[in-house]
């Protein structure tokens, strides 16, 4: 698996933001990004040149609009052709049709920073759509803008999505910086790595894979070290974030992975004993304290733990002070 | 002139959508779109104190309120804001969402203003839609203004 550091949440002076597409990507390579998604607000127009500065740069483009409605604020990815939906007939009550259409234009759909205060201050920012069905939604941005751990509107989007996570609906989450313009910042940065699934069958282009594996929510999302997780039953199977256990199996063990090497020289925590917990459904059911260091941990499930609905592995620290999660891995599904 | 409107908004115009079609007659080489609103900022403190207490009971949890409201002057001065967005007669042509009160746009075949699709401009119904994200003065006017520069005659629309 080849995990893709990404930025899913930008802006050029094509809608609001104050760079253009070559700044943005130039941004990104200088914070170690290997990709973007440009969202722009509300048209598709910035990525005209989008070819020639992927090549330019190594950088992977994924074409993007976010529908910048008055009701939400919502991330579509993965497709040329999502301009096509048309934003402007949006509703309280609509947006499924909305999403159904981003789908068929080959698109995937998220809800952008939820929980940002709304009108009149930002016009929109506020989740107000009516959903029915979740299951529609792909992802959900749960880290919105820099030194996203602690910011109180993620951590209810964060809420919201664990919520959804117990009521059983399979549904992937992200980080965002909502980035709209290159200025120097101390914040930690987040990034959401999307694992790359290795296929010589059929070869697919790197945005088409990383569209991939945000749809199958093999994603993990830090501010600094990457964090990965796999499940492994008693019969040696081993099921990787996104996937689901199905029933039947047993015994299981968590093994997490830590890279603090990723993006070197590019983010910064204190040393100090880390904390690694895998938690769910079932609330926290492993934990220990890591160091500083890559590492593979074994974390073996009680035997006396029921059979969670999903987990997901955290890691926790001190961050300037405050106590955070300093990166998630998604879900787990069991069957 | 394929449009020139005006039109004074109202608070109770926030979210909607105000679709001005047009009929382009023959093809052209150039479009342009002028667009300016005002009053842009609610200078009016006392009003947006109460906008910001509605908004806050409204978006922030209640244990987190009162905080909230304590540095709500961060959030001044409240704005209006209108976008404008365009359709040919067969596709989406893009929308221009940014801030500033008063916009010079063009489409044209090899450029176009960004956050448009540049293109051909071919005849038949042309729709712009301004959309009223937020209106927070007691009254807000537009004025619209759409012309085509004809290929045949080339005069310049901005000299």
């Amino acid at each position: 698996m080849r995990w893709l550091a990404c930025e899913l949440h930008t802006h050029t002076n094509h809608s609001d933001g104050k760079q253009t597409l070559e700044e943005l990507t130039a941004g990104a390579r200088r914070l170690g990004f290997d990709c973007i998604a440009l969202t722009d607000h509300n048209t598709m127009s910035g990525l005209k040149d989008r070819e020639r500065i992927e090549s330019e740069t190594g950088l992977t483009i994924i074409p993007g609009m976010e529908w910048t409605t008055f009701y939400g604020h919502m991330v579509t990815v993965g497709s040329m052709s999502l301009a096509a939906a048309d934003w402007r007939r949006a509703t309280p009550g609509n947006i499924a049709e909305g999403v159904a259409e981003v789908h068929r234009l080959g698109g995937l759909a998220g809800l952008a920073h939820p929980y940002r205060i709304g009108n009149p201050v930002c016009t929109g920012c506020y989740w107000e759509f009516e959903i029915q069905d979740w299951r529609e939604i792909d992802y959900i941005e749960v880290w919105s803008k820099t030194f996203a751990p602690i910011q109180a509107d993620n951590h209810r989007a964060f809420g919201l999505w664990t919520e959804l996570l117990n009521a059983g609906v399979r549904i992937a989450a992200t980080s965002g910086r909502d980035w709209h313009e290159q200025t120097e910042t101390d914040d930690p940065l987040s990034v959401t790595y999307l694992g790359l699934e290795e296929r010589s069958d059929e070869p697919l282009t790197v945005a088409a894979a990383a569209m991939a594996a945000l749809g199958a929510g093999r994603a993990s999302v830090t501010i600094g070290p990457l964090l990965t997780m796999e499940v492994r039953s008693e019969a040696g199977r081993a099921y990787g974030i996104g996937e689901a256990v199905p029933a039947g199996a047993n015994g299981f063990e968590a093994r997490a992975q830590i890279l603090f090497s990723v993006r070197q020289g590019l983010w910064e925590l204190e040393p100090q004993p880390f904390r690694l917990l895998i938690t769910g459904s079932a609330g926290t059911i492993a934990e220990r304290t890591i160091e500083p260091a890559d590492g593979d941990y074994a974390l073996p499930f009680p035997p006396d733990a029921s059979r969670p609905l999903w987990i997901r592995a955290e890691l926790w620290g001190v961050v300037r002070g405050a106590s955070v999660r300093i990166a998630f891995t998604n879900a787990i599904y069991f069957d | 002139m394929l449009i020139d409107r005006m039109q004074t908004l109202k608070p109770e115009d926030s979210r909607s959508h105000i679709r001005c079609p047009f009929q382009l007659e023959q093809s052209a080489s150039k479009m342009f779109i002028h667009f300016s609103y005002g009053p842009k900022l609610l200078d009016d403190r006392q009003q947006a104190r109460e906008l910001m207490e509605e908004c806050v009971e409204r978006y922030i949890e209640p244990e987190r309120r009162s905080l909230v409201l304590g540095s709500m002057d961060r959030y001044f001065p409240l704005s209006n804001l209108i976008t404008v967005s365009v359709d040919d007669p067969e596709t989406y042509r893009g929308a221009c969402h940014r801030h500033d009160p008063e916009q010079q746009l063009f489409l044209g075949e090899s450029a176009s203003s960004p956050g448009l699709t540049k293109g051909r401009l071919p005849s038949g119904l042309w729709s712009v839609t301004l959309s009223v994200h937020s209106i927070v003065t007691d009254t807000c006017e537009y004025r619209l203004r759409i012309w085509t520069e004809d290929p045949t005659t080339d005069q310049s629309a901005f000299s």
